[in-house]
């Protein structure tokens, strides 16, 4: 096993080979022929281009590009192949940055949350149920929560606001697991037909798209609010939107540096 | 030519192209532009899996060999090979007569009826 390939600049022949023997099936007889006579087709094709005086990458390109996609020489169509264990490893890794980033961005807003019913109140947190929908038991069960109030509607806002940064802590400690279970894996998979299964910053992309989403979904509920309940019930869509504004900008850090890393590596 | 229009006669090219001698994917390939005057353009991979199918079919033998430095597969065509072209290129023949007739007796027609239009 190479261990210092990880580390070598990108050479787009050897990642579309890689893409190949990850793609082909047949006997290991069968691949092994057929990935040497494509490497002996590209490397033919770059020292054409070379001779006719193009730049060793722009010949890697044009190679690439006039023998095309990985199932053109696999026979199989794209939409039918089997995914690949490299292309299963790099989704699950894909799954566990975006998704533990995510339960950590709600972990965060769970902090921001507390910072603004401090700030702000219970009411501000959350709304409270509509009379009559509610019995004398929930408020019974609210009150005894918390002994020190007196009234239904303080004692209920206060049992949502205190769910809504539990469930926000909880949901914090699974994305720091999830991240845990992101950097374990992706030292054990650090394998380059995993590493170019799916383009540079693919999870990155992902995430801020996701983030952003998020954020857009979160302030158009907080103007939605402010508009028809004057303010009740905002911090929670509040904090949310501002986890998911500075998650949107961390992938999109991440996914600018990400880019960067890999175009130097190309040249 | 657009690959798809190819595909057809991916078969029949390949053969062909081997009949003259026997060459790597690349040649094959080199072989195939130069003789169509590069007219027949395609995913330069796709002619691997026809390789491939046409050796599985017994009409192409293959073995390796160092030629300019790299070990390369060389195909050639076997004796069945040899009589499937003579049969897919009497078939192709009788079939592009029979297009050119129903084409040539077509031609005139929708020329006059472009010149009154």
């Amino acid at each position: 096993m190479s261990g210092g390939t990880a580390d070598a600049p990108t050479d787009l022949i050897e990642d579309y080979l890689d893409r190949l023997l990850v793609s082909l099936s047949g006997s290991p007889r069968q691949v092994r022929h057929t990935l040497a006579e494509v490497e002996a087709h590209l490397r033919d094709a770059v020292a054409e281009g070379i001779a006719a005086g193009l730049p060793e990458e722009t010949a890697q390109v044009q190679a690439l590009e006039r023998i095309g996609p990985v199932h053109a020489v696999t026979g199989r169509p794209a939409g039918l192949a089997r995914p690949s264990a490299a292309l299963l490893r790099r989704l699950t890794l894909t799954a566990a940055l975006v998704g533990g980033a995510g339960f950590v961005a709600i972990g965060g807003a769970g902090l921001v949350g507390r910072l603004l019913q401090v700030l702000k109140g219970n009411l501000f947190m959350t709304t409270p149920f509509p009379p009559g929908t509610y019995t004398q038991a929930d408020c019974a069960r609210w009150l005894a929560g918390d002994p020190g109030t007196r009234a239904c509607v303080t004692a209920m806002l206060a049992d949502h606001a205190f769910d809504y940064l539990l469930q926000a802590t909880a949901c914090g400690l699974l994305g720091l697991a999830g991240l845990a279970a992101y950097l374990f894996l992706r030292r054990r998979w650090s394998d380059r037909a995993t590493a170019t299964a799916l383009p540079a910053g693919t999870a990155q992309g992902l995430g801020a798209i996701l983030a952003g989403i998020a954020a857009v979904a979160c302030f158009g509920q907080v103007a939605g609010l402010e508009t028809v309940q004057r303010g009740v019930g905002v911090g929670e869509p509040l904090s949310l939107g501002i986890a998911a504004t500075v998650a949107a900008a961390a992938f999109a850090l991440a996914l600018r540096r990400c880019l960067r890393t890999a175009r130097m590596r190309t040249t | 030519m657009k690959a798809e229009k190819l595909k057809g006669h991916l078969d029949l090219l390949l053969l062909s192209v081997l009949s003259r001698g026997p060459g790597h994917g690349y040649e094959v390939i080199t072989r195939l532009k130069v003789r169509s005057g590069g007219a027949f353009q395609l995913p330069e991979g796709t002619v691997y899996p026809a390789l491939h199918r046409l050796e599985d079919a017994g009409l192409l033998a293959s073995g390796w060999d160092v030629v300019a430095g790299r070990r390369r597969r060389i195909y050639h065509l076997t004796a069945a090979g040899e009589a499937a072209l003579a049969e897919q290129a009497a078939q192709w023949r009788e079939f592009s007569g029979s297009m050119a007739r129903v084409l040539g007796s077509a031609i005139p027609a929708l020329a006059t009826a472009g010149g009154m239009a």
